[in-house]
């Protein structure tokens, strides 16, 4: 095998680990609340394919569809991580030490849950999440 | 799906620590229900369908949903048992949840 070639092999086992790797370890708060950790994987998954493109002597393709693979990847992902999933910081109702805003709504079995339920007896960790879709 | 393996990742820990976890989203109920039930996830699910409990938090992305549409910022509030807001923390990037060790701790000192 070419070092052209085993770049390109090098490049795309960075680029497609690199999504492997935060899709089985997104539960490790590390991984997940690193995600320009992928983007930078990419990036050098681009790094090395241009390198293979630039060294490739006699069989081309291998290199070439390394570095397609790979920058498709880093745009996407860049695109995703630093447009897509920004949350713009807009003002909350929130302040440390004042009391959080009461509320009353139903459960997954149709029982209304209010806030003040727990009030003198647990404290409540409230998770707002997007949903599943 | 990539953030209700988070939350359930936190919620296994949390619930360790012995305190209430809610987990309010624009979802349907019976939605809910089969995403606990598929997560084997025994917290509580509110659905919050029109957004009135997130607009209360200052909790809206506007038009931040795939589709365009107003969805909840992700955030993590602990609440004491008075009623007050010991800590919080609201995504930059819906992504990013808050380490369970740092809600963790909060509860703990509680």
């Amino acid at each position: 095998m070419s070092v052209s070639t085993r770049l390109a092999v090098l490049s795309l086992t960075i680029a497609i680990g690199a999504i492997a790797a935060y899709a089985f370890l997104l539960g490790v708060p590390i991984v997940r609340n690193h995600p320009e950790g992928y983007v930078v994987a990419f990036a050098a998954a681009t790094a090395l394919a241009v390198v293979a493109v630039v060294r490739a002597r006699s069989r081309r393709w291998p290199a070439w569809i390394a570095l397609a693979i790979s920058s498709l990847l880093l745009v996407g992902g860049g695109w995703f991580n630093f447009v897509a999933a920004r949350v713009p910081d807009t003002p909350t109702a929130l302040r440390v030490g004042e009391r959080a805003p009461d509320f009353t709504l139903p459960d997954a079995s149709g029982r209304s849950v209010s806030l003040a339920d727990y009030r003198g007896k647990k404290p409540v960790v409230i998770v707002f999440y997007r949903g599943y879709w | 799906m990539a953030e209700l393996q988070g939350l359930g990742a936190q919620l296994s820990e949390a619930e360790r620590a012995g305190v209430e976890i809610v987990a309010v989203s624009p979802d349907s109920n019976e939605h809910s229900q089969k995403v606990a039930e598929g997560l084997r996830l025994n917290y509580r699910f509110l659905a919050d369908r029109d957004l009135t409990v997130a607009r209360r938090y200052g909790l809206v992305h506007l038009r931040g949903g795939p589709d365009g549409q107003d969805v909840p910022r992700p955030a993590t509030i602990v609440v004491d048992r008075d009623g007050f807001v010991r800590w919080f923390s609201v995504s930059r990037n819906f992504q990013v949840r808050p380490d369970p060790d740092d809600v963790l701790r909060v509860v703990r000192s509680l």
